[in-house]
């Protein structure tokens, strides 16, 4: 059983020439003739591959190659034009924290807000609210509008209340950069500790070195197209060969 | 099923969108009763005086009539940006987005639920007799509420590519304000039109609410099965047109 399969998956984009959003402009280009002024452009092209129960996963190559469109599909943000994904298990996709933070409530009102975006219920927020706060060490601010927060202070709210969602398969983009560095530390420690209870992790990184220590298995991909497949240290290797080409 | 898994997310979503409502401004809860009082006010000056009306109990008539456009007219303008209004929850992680549509109704809904008690207190001060048939709005209020909502999944899926579909829908409102009986009687409809002018069902809906509540006399069954079936059409078409443009709305947004 797998935690991630993904099997023949497509993206394209649509890029329009002209880019039309209003009924009017639709009109008016109707009645100049040639309504489909698009190019399209391949985010992924056949992109086939698993992710056992408890692994963790790199997925590297450089800017454009369509890491975060692949994590985009993986979160079921994106629909792929062709191909299958399926994922097992409950899913807390880590593409941007803070999603759906509303600046005119407290706190704690977001907390529960964004608590419930992950799948949490009011009762389980209960249960680890105490948790969330000692975490991200904001107690004395959770009556506090969340617009007089600093980004800081946001970045370890989300946080500390997304990694309480007790998820299956965590997907992670470039995730661990965030607040200063003793936050940035604590929340390494946390996945780290994820990791060790056995979670399945997708980590999308820039970072060769974070890789290398994290991920068992890697995938390998440039221009929205699979290089390479298995083993960090061949997936590696095969990416400094190829920057080497250029 | 979404509803059930996700429903604290519709529940925070729906208290929060009420919360920005009226804390928005100081009286804004007063405010949102106030404004069909006044709208009534204005209506009731223009149509009892100008126009020479005869509806007996001219003004609870046109209040029974505002207050239930307003939801139709309120639930479906508010709920047209609800996608486009919380993109980050669309393009950076996924909920089923049709969480998004059915809080902001569920708001207006609540609102509105606000504004038929303060009429219904309004009918018991002017002396109107409540008759069993008041039993009846929980279940019709819930139908038209499928309705506002079929239409809201449509609109607010279509906003997302036409962005002037809110001034569109604008002016259509205003039109459907004056060819459903808000302000008048549906005495003075020409006989040949009355057809195709029953067909609107919130026209039906608001006979419905009249006779209910202010005649004490019961809706006829007919009237009841063609609002459930004009509900049911509207919430299976802009299921459909939803789940057709959601595709790419995280492209699109």
């Amino acid at each position: 059983m797998h935690a991630i399969l993904v099997e023949k998956v497509t993206k394209r984009f649509r890029i329009p020439t002209e880019r039309k959003i209003t009924i009017y402009e639709n009109l008016i280009g109707l009645l100049r003739g040639g309504a489909h002024a698009y190019e399209v452009f391949d985010a992924l092209q056949d992109v086939s591959f698993s992710v056992k129960h408890g692994e963790t996963f790199g997925v590297i190559g450089p800017n454009g190659c369509g890491k975060s469109t692949l994590l985009k599909v993986l979160a079921g943000v994106l629909y792929p034009d062709s191909g299958r994904v399926k994922i097992n298990g409950k899913i807390a996709p880590f593409l941007e924290l803070g999603v759906g933070f509303q600046p005119e409530l407290s706190a704690r009102d977001n907390v529960y807000l964004y608590g419930a975006i992950m799948g949490l219920t009011h009762k389980d927020v209960d249960s680890r609210y105490e948790e969330i706060m000692d975490f991200s060490e904001l107690r004395r601010f959770e009556n506090m509008k969340l617009r007089n927060f600093s980004s800081g202070m946001y970045v370890r709210l989300a946080f500390a209340t997304a990694i309480q969602t007790d998820p299956d398969v965590i997907l992670v983009d470039e995730v661990l950069s965030v607040g200063d560095e003793s936050f940035q530390k604590k929340c390494g420690e946390k996945i780290d500790e994820i990791r060790r209870a056995g979670k399945t992790i997708l980590l999308v990184s820039h970072s060769l070195d974070t890789v290398r220590s994290l991920c068992s298995r890697c995938l390998l991909m440039k221009s929205g197209k699979m290089m390479a497949l298995g083993e960090t240290e061949d997936v590696l290797a095969e990416y400094e060969r190829m920057r080497a080409r250029g | 099923m979404w509803i059930v898994e996700y429903r604290e997310l519709i529940k925070i979503l729906t208290i929060s969108d009420l919360k920005v409502k009226y804390q928005s401004s100081a009286l804004g809860f007063a405010w949102s009763l106030l404004n069909p009082l006044l709208m009534m006010l204005v209506l009731y000056l223009v149509f009892n005086n100008v126009f020479k009306g005869n509806q007996e109990n001219y003004a609870l008539y046109l209040l029974i009539g505002i207050v239930s456009w307003r939801f139709m007219a309120n639930g479906t303008s508010s709920s047209m940006g609800a996608i486009v209004g919380k993109s980050s929850l669309v393009t950076k992680i996924y909920i089923p987005r049709q969480i998004l549509v059915l809080s902001t109704v569920l708001s207006s809904f609540i609102s509105s639920l606000l504004e038929f008690l303060v009429l219904m207190i309004l009918l018991l001060a002017f002396g109107v007799k409540i008759s069993a048939n008041v039993l009846l709005f929980p279940a019709v209020h819930m139908i038209y509420f499928v309705m506002v909502y079929g239409i809201s999944l449509a609109l607010s899926s279509l906003y997302v590519y036409y962005r002037d579909l809110n001034q569109i829908w604008e002016v259509l409102l205003q039109l459907g304000f004056f060819v459903s009986p808000v302000c008048y009687s549906i005495s003075i409809v020409p006989e040949n039109y009355i057809f195709y002018y029953m067909l609107n069902p919130v026209t039906l809906v608001m006979q419905i609410y009249r006779k209910t509540l202010l005649y004490g006399e019961s809706p006829t069954s007919a009237s009841l099965i063609y609002i459930l079936l004009a509900a049911g059409i509207l919430l299976i078409i802009g299921g459909a047109i939803f789940k057709k443009l959601e595709r790419r709305f995280a492209e699109e947004l």
